[in-house]
């Protein structure tokens, strides 16, 4: 347990699950993308295998004591294991350069057995990264897993400006690229939540900046909701994120059934609460890039506060984190000054005076 | 029948903005063939439509999805145009642009949508694509003697590219004689301030208005 605190990030989740009193607000820096930092590891080296990723994680751990450990098969592992070509930088969070799928209208040659844990060296080494967490770690704080909901999937096979296109003019063969994603996704869930990961669903394609809501109606969240009903059937917890300004469509990411609802700090906390927070409980959102990345130790505690000021009566609960996953090499000072903010201004019970 | 000048400008227009590319390509084809003045087709026609389409954006009734489709409507009906195009207005000396996703990011939607309002707004833009390399920006910049370097990226991790793109440019001792603006998921005007750029815009619309008042354009 971290230094600073009474529970384990266990006992705290337990704690609030159940409405019962913890040492302080739960706290979830999203430490994927630039976790190596914290083991003095590249981004390319804490790619590089499951062990790293899990060390990295365990080091973030040990540094800050944040609620939870973060696997990453990712956004683009669909697509890669299926042929899309990735870059592989050295400081930097890969990017996709060749699509697995030319052409919507081949969408029926698409290989699922390629998908499978089996066949799949990089999902292998996120399961074993995943092991190593559950087993060394699971005693005391939980691990979950980030990985793409249906519509990012469906984006790391076929190139997403033609995927808007096809919104309007191959609906039918759109609806079956991501409805192979969906079913495919369930079995890929379903490997982590057998041991014992919570999913981290990030859907950032299906993001308000890019469609817009009718969109969202259409592509996104019938396929949603049924993955979510595979994931409970599953024994597994669902927390669900989209980047960007998911403003107009918080409302309906809640209808998806997801345990926990993530937003990002382009949507205001306040709108999220009067629409979602009645349903669950909502993390959020200190601004990742300009507050995290960029900005100081005095910027993180500033804006731990304003996040509190917002979200603390949440009725069913607020979890403070930042609005999305940390890239780059972002000072480690910050994440350090977040969990200080968050044992200060969080200290329970929550009360208003602690972060006027 | 000849269709008057007006009728096809106008469903050169409507066409573009109700993203109809097999009317646009039918109504630019009526009107090479009935003889009208070419520039007006493109201008009056193709990108007048192209402009109602990105004041909807700005509104917030057209999406990322519209405008694309839009824009494929229009160029198409600019494939059959331009080649026609008076040679004095081919040539004429138009604002030149350079725009680009930096280095270690592939994500374009953006950077195409912006290309696209300038290139309507009368820029004449260079694109190098995506995961450009940062030199290549430089490199472009003075081949093409740029008025406007136009930078993208939705990852937090390449973002640093765009600060080294604007620090080759003044070693080349050629930055004071263009602006450079920035955009992107993670780009904020404080970023841009950070690093010396001459501006942001959060969006594709606004990146017009930008280009326009900081190259003091009508």
């Amino acid at each position: 347990m971290h230094k600073d605190d009474q529970m384990t990030p266990l006992e705290r989740l337990g704690a609030f699950m159940t409405g019962k009193p913890m040492d302080r607000l739960l706290a979830i820096p999203v430490t994927c993308s630039m976790s190596g930092l914290a083991s003095g590891m590249t981004h390319k080296e804490k790619r590089a295998t499951g062990s790293n990723e899990a060390q990295a994680q365990i080091d973030c751990y040990k540094r800050f004591g944040n609620d939870l450990l973060i696997t990453e098969y990712g956004l683009h592992g669909v697509g890669v294991a299926l042929g899309s070509v990735l870059t592989d930088p050295e400081d930097s969070v890969p990017a996709i350069v060749n699509y697995a799928l030319e052409d919507l209208s081949q969408v029926d040659t698409l290989d699922a057995s390629k998908l499978l844990l089996n066949n799949d060296k990089k999902f292998q080494m996120h399961i074993e990264a995943t092991e190593i967490l559950v087993e060394k770690m699971g005693h005391e704080v939980p691990t979950g897993v980030l990985i793409s909901g249906p519509f990012t999937a469906a984006a790391s096979i076929f190139k997403t400006e033609n995927l808007l296109r096809a919104t309007r003019k191959d609906k039918e063969n759109l609806h079956k690229l991501i409805h192979f994603c969906n079913e495919n996704l369930k079995v890929i869930y379903r490997e982590f939540i057998k041991r014992g990961a919570m999913i981290l669903m990030c859907d950032p394609i299906a993001s308000g900046t890019i469609l817009n809501r009718k969109q969202y109606q259409e592509f996104v969240l019938p396929y949603t909701i049924d993955l979510v009903k595979d994931i409970h059937d599953a024994g597994g917890m669902v927390c669900y994120h989209i980047c960007g300004d998911t403003t107009t469509i918080v409302n309906d990411m809640v209808e998806s059934g997801c345990d926990m609802l993530s937003i990002d700090n382009r949507v205001d906390l306040n709108h999220a609460k009067r629409e979602a927070a009645s349903k669950v409980p909502i993390l959020g959102n200190v601004d990742p890039v300009e507050v995290m990345y960029l900005g100081t130790p005095e910027d993180v505690e500033r804006s731990v506060k304003e996040c509190l000021q917002k979200g603390y009566d949440c009725e069913n609960g607020y979890i403070l984190a930042t609005g999305c996953d940390l890239a780059g090499n972002l000072p480690l000072e910050n994440i350090d000054a977040f969990m200080a903010a968050a044992r200060t201004y969080g200290k329970w019970p929550l009360d208003p005076k602690n972060f006027k | 029948m000849t269709q008057a000048k007006d009728e096809l400008l106008k469903k050169l227009s409507d066409g573009v903005l109700e993203m109809e590319e097999d009317i646009v390509i039918e109504s630019a084809n009526a009107y090479l063939e009935a003889g009208y003045p070419v520039l007006d087709g493109v201008l009056h026609g193709l990108v007048d439509g192209m402009n109602r389409a990105s004041v909807l954006f700005d509104e917030e009734e057209y999406f990322v999805t519209d405008v694309l489709l839009c824009s494929d409507a229009m160029y198409e009906g600019l494939n059959i145009l331009r080649p026609h195009l008076p040679a004095e207005e081919v040539e004429k000396e138009k604002p030149k642009g350079v725009i680009g996703v930096v280095e270690g990011d592939t994500h374009d939607i953006g950077k195409n949508l912006v290309k696209i309002m300038l290139e309507t707004a009368g820029f004449e833009m260079h694109d190098l694509g995506r995961d450009v390399p940062l030199q290549s920006f430089v490199n472009k910049a003075k081949e093409v003697n740029a008025d406007l370097v136009c930078l993208s990226t939705l990852m937090t991790t390449t973002m640093g590219g765009m600060e080294t793109v604007i620090n080759l440019l003044k070693d080349e001792g050629i930055r004071e004689n263009m602006k450079v603006i920035v955009g992107g998921g993670p780009i904020s005007q404080k970023f841009a301030d950070m690093i010396g750029a001459d501006g942001y815009s959060v969006n594709a619309v606004e990146a017009v208005k930008l280009s326009k008042s900081l190259l003091s354009l009508a």
